[in-house]
C-alpha cells in the first residue's frame, strides 16, 4: 500500500505543471465567468438568474445552438464512418503511407487559405458557378442560401479526415494479427472478421476519435468568420459567432451565462460517453 | 537498472530545464519593464524639461513669412507678406517686438516668388517679370539699408519644357545664394556677379529635393534619402545611419536651421523637433509635436531659427479661414522645471482618422500644458485591421481598465455602447441651449430616459438638387419617386445608398426591429423610379467605390458627386450629403444654372433627416472623467465648431453661418472657372444664408446609422434595382438577416 501511495504521488508530481497551467489558464478564469453569469454587463451589480432567463429566451442563442448540434449531429457520425472506411481501406494497402500523408494536407493548410479557396469557388461570380454556367445549369449564391451549411460541413469533413484517419490506423496497428489468423482458420470471412474483431478491438479507439472530432468541430468557427464575417446564413451562425458579438458588444452578461451553460453541456456529454465506454 | 535510473534522472533533470527556461524567459520580460521605469525613478522621480510654447504677436496681420534669419548683432530679420505688401521687419528682443525696416522696392512688389534673408540681413528675392505671357524669372538683392539691384544670374533653360521655373532659393553665408529649379537642379551662384560656383545634380530620378542650408554645409532631402554636402568643396559627406533612419520615422523635414558652422542641425517634421549631431548614432528629440502646434495638421512650418539652444522661433502658415492673419511667429523656450511629458494623460479613441478631431487635440494640449492627449485612430488602412476587430481590441481594453477617455462614435454602436453602460450621462456636461446650437441634432442620442450618452458635434444634411421638372420643395417621397426619370444613369448601390439616409430613420419599430412592409415600400418605390435596367456596364469607378464601408464613406456620397453629374447630363436629380465639403456657392452657383432648379430635404419615408457626425461620449471607465469633460466641451466650443474639415457642419449656429456665408471672400471676391460650370467666390446675400439656416434648424431626425444594416439593404437594394429580386424578397431577406442581429 505503501508504495502505492508513493507512486501515485509521483504520478501528480508529473501532471502538475499541466494541472497548474489548466488552472490558471482555464479553470480560474472559467470560475470567474461562471461569477460574472449572475451580475450585469457592465457595472456587475447582482442580477441573479436574469442573465440565464434572457439567454434562453434570446432567439439569436436558440438559433446558435440549434445549428452548433445539428452541425454536431450531421458531421461527426458521417466523418468517424468515412475516416474508419479509409484508414480499413488504406490500412491493407501498399500506398497506405503516402495517401495518408495526402488525407493530412488539408490539417496543414492555414484557416486563411483555406477560407480564401472557399471564397474562390463559392462565391456568387466564383468558380463553382462559373463551371455550372459551362455546364448550362444554374447559379447559386452558395454562401447565403441554405446550401452554405452542406459547404460548411463538406468543409469539416475534408479538413478533418485526414486525421481521424490516423487515429484510427492507429488502432488498427494495436489489433494482433495472429487473433485475424485464428479466424481465417475457423473459417470467417472478410466481413465477419471486420464486424466480430476490427470493430470491438476498435473501441477504445472511438472514444478518443468522438471527443477529439467533437471538439474539433468547434474550430470550424474559424472558417466560416473569414469567409462571411460576424454575420453569415443563418444556417451556419454557431455558437461562437454569437459570443464574437455579444463580446464586441459587451454583452458579458448573456456571454457569460451562455458560456456556462455551453461548458456544462460539454462536460454533461464528455461525462456520458465516457460511462458509455467504460460500461461497455 | 543503472541504465533506467540514468535515463529517469535525465527525463527529470530536461523537464526540470524547460520549465525554469519557460519561467526564466516571463521573468526577463519584467525585469526589463522594471530597470526601464526603475531608472527613470532613479533620477527624480520622473523626467523633467519641456520645451513650452507661446504664440508670439506680430504687429500686423501677415499673409506669409518668407524667412528670418538671427543677424550678428543678435537682431532677428523677416521677411514677409503684410496687408498686401512684400516687407521686411526686425526685432531687437528675440521676438517679443517688431519694426518695419522697409517695405520692398514698388518696382518688386505683387510678383514675389521666392524669398530668403542673409544672416548679414539681406534679401534675395525671384520676382515673375511677366507681363501676361509666359513666366519670366528673375533675381534681386536688397541690400540691409534697402538699396537694391538685380542679380546677374538666369536660369538655364530647360530640356523638353519652355521654361525652367524656380522652386526654392535660400542663402549659404552672406555672399552665395543656391536656387533650385524645376528640373532638380540646385545652382550655387555667386551674388555679386551671378557666377555659378558649382551645381548639384541628383540623376534624372524625378524625386523632388529641398535644401537646407547650415553654415557651409548643404542637406538635400527627397522623401527616400538625404544627402550632405560642403559647399565650400563640393564633396559629399556622410549624413549618418541615424539621421537617415529617424528621418524615415519621423516625417519629411519642414525646417532646419543650426547653431555652429554645419556640424550639427535642429529640424522639424510634423512630429516635433529634433537635433542630430553628423555622423552621431543618435538623434534626439527636443519637442514632441503631439504636445503642441507642431503636431497639428492645420499649421505647416516654413522657417525655424534657433536662437540658442534653449529658445527657438517657428514660422508657420496656417489653415484657419477665420484667423485675420495666416502666419504666426511660435516661440519655444525650455522649462527645466516643466514635466517632460504631462502628468495627465487623456485617452481619444475614434476608428477612423478624423482631422477634427487631431486639431481639437493639438488645440486643447496647446491650451492646457497639464494634459498629453493622446488620440489614436484605429483602422489606418495600412495594417488589414477590420471594424470588428478593432472593436473587439477596444472592448478588452476597455474591461481591462486601459480603455479611452473619449470616443468618438462614428461607426460604433452608439447605442449599445450607452444600455451597456460603457458611456457616461453627459446631461450635465452638455448645456441645452436653443439659441447658440441645433439642439435638435445635439439631442440625437437622448433617451426616453432622458440620459445623453453620445452628442455629435456635427451634422451632414441628406438633400436633393433639380430642375423643377423633376424636383418641387417638401414634396413627400411617392411624389417625388413617381416622377419618370429621377434615377437616370445612376448605379443601382449608388441610388440605394444615397437614399438610405432619408428613409431608414423611418424603418425602426419600437421593439427595435425592423419594420418589413417600410423597406419593401422603399425598394418599391425605389425600383419604380428605377424602372428596368440598363445593360450591364462596365464597372467603373463609381459604381465600385459606391456604399462602400471605408471611412471616408459620407464623402463618397456628397451631394457635390451628383452636382457635376447633373452638370454633364448624366443625372437628372443630384441626391446626397451636403456637409462634407460645404461648398455652398457651388451649390448656389449649380441651382442657378438649372432650370427653375431648386435644393431641399431629401425625400424619404422619414421626414427632416440628418445625418450625425463626429459623435463623441465619455467612458464610464476612463480614467480622467473631468479633463474628458472638458475636451468634449471645448469641441462645441466657436473655435473649434469654425473649423471645416471635412466631417460635416457645425452644430453650433454661429460656426454654421460664418462656414457658409462666404465672409472670407469680402473685398477678395474671385472667379472660379471649371470645365461645367463658372460662378464668382463672394459673401452670401442674407437671403441665401437664412434659406440654409432654415433648413438647418428644420431637421428633426436623426439617421439610422448601424453598419450591418445598412449593408444588407445595400446588398439586397442592389439586387431589386439590377432586377434580381423582388422588392418583398429583398426586404425579407434584409428583415431575416438585420433581425437576428438585433436578436442579440
Amino acid at each position: 500500500m505503501k508504495i502505492r501511495g508513493r507512486k501515485d504521488f509521483r504520478g501528480l508530481l508529473w501532471i502538475l505543471p499541466s494541472l497548474l497551467g489548466v488552472s490558471v489558464l482555464y479553470l480560474l478564469p472559467y470560475l470567474d465567468v461562471f461569477r460574472r453569469s449572475f451580475t450585469g454587463a457592465v457595472e456587475e451589480q447582482f442580477t441573479g438568474l436574469d442573465n440565464y432567463r434572457n439567454v434562453l429566451g434570446n432567439t439569436a442563442f436558440l438559433l446558435a445552438v440549434k445549428n452548433t448540434f445539428l452541425f454536431t449531429l450531421v458531421c461527426i457520425p458521417i466523418l468517424i464512418s468515412a475516416a474508419l472506411l479509409c484508414a480499413v481501406l488504406l490500412f491493407g494497402s501498399k500506398y497506405g503511407g503516402i495517401l495518408k500523408s495526402a488525407f493530412l494536407m488539408p490539417m496543414a493548410l492555414p484557416a486563411v487559405s483555406v477560407a480564401l479557396l472557399w471564397r474562390l469557388l463559392f462565391h456568387s461570380q466564383g468558380l463553382v458557378n462559373q463551371w455550372l454556367v459551362w455546364f448550362g445549369t444554374g447559379e447559386s449564391d452558395w454562401m447565403n442560401t441554405g446550401k452554405a451549411f452542406w459547404i460548411l460541413v463538406a468543409g469539416y469533413i475534408w479538413k478533418n479526415l485526414g486525421y481521424d484517419i490516423i487515429l484510427w490506423m492507429a488502432g488498427l496497428s494495436g489489433i494482433s494479427e495472429s487473433i485475424y489468423e485464428a479466424a481465417r482458420v475457423d473459417g470467417a470471412g472478410g466481413w465477419q472478421c471486420f464486424l466480430r474483431i476490427t470493430l470491438p478491438n476498435l473501441k477504445s479507439s472511438l472514444y478518443t476519435i468522438t471527443v477529439l472530432s467533437f471538439l474539433n468541430s468547434f474550430k470550424v468557427f474559424r472558417e466560416v468568420y473569414l469567409v462571411a464575417g460576424d454575420y453569415p446564413h443563418e444556417s451556419i451562425y454557431m455558437m461562437q459567432h454569437l459570443f464574437n458579438n455579444w463580446f464586441q458588444s459587451f454583452s458579458f452578461d448573456k456571454l457569460s451565462a451562455a458560456a456556462v451553460m455551453e461548458g456544462g453541456v460539454l462536460l454533461l456529454v464528455i461525462l456520458l460517453l465516457q460511462k458509455i465506454w467504460r460500461t461497455d | 537498472m543503472k541504465y533506467k535510473s540514468f535515463q529517469r534522472k535525465v527525463c527529470i533533470l530536461f523537464s526540470v530545464v524547460l520549465i525554469l527556461g519557460s519561467l526564466a524567459g516571463c521573468e526577463k520580460k519584467g525585469t526589463a519593464g522594471n530597470m526601464g521605469s526603475a531608472e527613470e525613478e532613479d533620477v527624480s522621480g520622473r523626467a523633467m524639461g519641456r520645451y513650452m510654447e507661446e504664440e508670439l504677436s506680430l504687429p500686423a496681420d501677415f499673409s506669409s513669412i518668407y524667412d528670418m534669419k538671427k543677424l550678428e548683432d543678435g537682431s532677428i530679420r523677416m521677411a514677409g507678406c503684410s496687408e498686401d505688401r512684400e516687407s521686411v521687419w526686425e526685432s531687437k528682443d528675440s521676438g517679443i517686438s517688431w519694426e518695419k525696416v522697409y517695405d520692398f522696392p514698388d518696382e518688386i512688389q505683387d510678383n514675389v516668388r521666392y524669398t530668403a534673408v542673409s544672416p548679414g540681413g539681406r534679401i534675395a528675392c525671384a520676382y515673375d517679370e511677366s507681363r501676361d505671357t509666359d513666366m519670366k524669372e528673375i533675381f534681386y538683392m536688397i541690400e540691409p539699408d534697402g538699396s537694391f539691384g538685380r542679380i546677374p544670374f538666369e536660369l538655364p533653360q530647360a530640356e523638353g519644357v519652355n521654361m525652367n521655373l524656380v522652386m526654392q532659393i535660400l542663402f549659404v553665408g552672406n555672399e552665395q545664394i543656391l536656387i533650385g529649379d524645376a528640373q532638380g537642379i540646385f545652382h550655387l551662384v555667386n551674388a555679386a556677379d551671378g557666377s555659378v560656383v558649382r551645381t548639384f545634380e541628383f540623376g534624372s530620378s524625378g524625386k523632388l529635393y529641398l535644401a537646407v542650408a547650415m553654415g557651409k554645409m548643404l542637406l538635400f532631402q527627397s522623401d527616400s534619402e538625404i544627402l550632405l554636402y560642403d559647399s565650400e568643396t563640393g564633396e559629399r559627406k556622410n549624413t549618418g545611419e541615424a539621421m537617415q533612419n529617424g528621418i524615415t520615422e519621423s516625417g519629411m523635414l519642414r525646417a532646419a536651421d543650426t547653431l555652429d558652422v554645419g556640424e550639427s542641425i535642429y529640424y522639424v517634421t510634423e512630429q516635433g523637433m529634433y537635433h542630430y549631431r553628423f555622423g552621431g548614432s543618435v538623434v534626439e528629440q527636443l519637442i514632441d509635436g503631439g504636445l503642441n502646434s507642431l503636431g497639428s495638421s492645420s499649421v505647416y512650418v516654413n522657417t525655424l531659427l534657433m536662437l540658442d539652444e534653449g529658445n527657438l522661433l517657428v514660422a508657420e502658415s496656417h489653415t484657419n479661414e477665420d484667423a485675420k492673419s495666416k502666419a504666426g511667429l511660435l516661440k519655444f523656450t525650455y522649462s527645466a522645471d516643466t514635466p517632460s511629458k504631462p502628468d495627465k494623460e487623456l485617452k481619444v479613441y475614434s476608428l477612423y482618422e478624423n482631422d477634427s478631431i487631431r486639431q481639437a487635440v493639438s488645440r486643447f494640449q496647446k491650451e492646457h500644458a497639464d494634459v498629453y492627449v493622446h488620440f489614436e485612430a484605429a483602422l489606418s488602412g495600412e495594417d488589414g485591421m477590420t471594424v470588428s476587430d478593432a472593436l473587439k481590441t477596444l472592448t478588452t481594453e476597455i474591461m481591462a481598465g486601459k480603455g479611452p477617455d473619449v470616443l468618438v462614435l462614428d461607426g460604433m454602436p452608439v447605442e449599445t455602447y450607452a444600455e451597456k453602460g460603457i458611456l457616461r450621462d453627459l446631461s450635465s456636461v452638455i448645456e441645452e441651449n436653443k439659441e447658440k446650437y441645433f439642439e435638435d441634432v445635439r439631442n440625437a442620442y437622448r433617451n426616453k430616459q432622458g440620459e445623453l450618452c453620445a452628442v455629435p458635434t456635427r451634422f451632414l444634411i441628406p438633400m436633393v438638387q433639380a430642375g423643377s421638372a423633376y424636383y418641387v420643395p417638401d414634396e413627400d417621397f411617392n411624389t417625388f419617386m413617381e416622377r419618370a426619370g429621377v434615377l437616370n444613369n445612376m448605379e443601382p448601390k449608388e441610388a440605394v445608398s444615397r437614399f438610405w439616409y432619408s428613409s431608414s430613420a423611418a424603418w425602426r419599430k419600437e421593439d427595435k426591429t425592423l419594420d418589413e412592409s417600410r423597406v419593401k415600400e422603399f425598394f418599391g418605390k425605389l425600383k419604380q423610379a428605377y424602372g428596368e435596367p440598363a445593360a450591364p456596364a462596365e464597372e467603373n469607378e463609381d459604381s465600385a467605390t459606391a456604399g462602400s464601408a471605408q471611412p471616408n464613406r459620407l464623402a463618397e456620397d456628397d451631394i457635390i458627386r451628383g452636382e457635376f453629374k447633373m452638370l454633364e447630363g448624366s443625372w437628372n436629380v443630384s441626391a446626397g450629403l451636403f456637409g462634407t465639403n460645404p461648398d455652398y456657392a457651388l451649390l448656389l452657383a449649380v441651382t442657378e444654372q438649372l432650370e427653375s432648379g431648386n435644393f431641399g430635404c431629401m425625400p424619404g419615408q422619414a421626414e427632416h433627416v440628418f445625418v450625425p457626425s463626429v459623435t463623441v461620449g465619455i467612458s464610464s471607465k476612463g480614467s480622467q472623467p473631468e479633463t474628458a469633460e472638458q475636451f468634449v466641451k471645448y469641441l462645441f466650443s466657436g473655435e473649434m465648431q469654425k473649423i471645416s474639415q471635412g466631417s460635416g457642419l457645425p452644430v453650433q449656429k454661429e460656426a454654421f453661418r460664418s462656414i457658409i456665408d462666404g465672409h472670407q471672400y469680402e473685398g477678395n471676391t474671385s472667379q472660379v472657372d471649371l470645365e461645367e460650370i463658372s460662378f464668382s467666390l463672394v459673401p452670401r446675400t442674407e437671403e441665401e444664408i437664412q434659406k440654409l439656416m432654415g433648413l438647418a434648424e428644420s431637421l428633426k431626425t436623426p439617421a439610422l446609422q448601424d453598419e450591418v444594416i445598412r449593408e444588407a439593404v445595400l446588398e439586397q437594394g442592389e439586387k431589386v434595382l439590377k432586377g434580381e429580386a423582388a422588392p418583398e424578397e429583398a426586404a425579407e431577406a434584409v428583415t431575416q438577416k438585420v433581425n437576428l442581429y438585433l436578436a442579440e
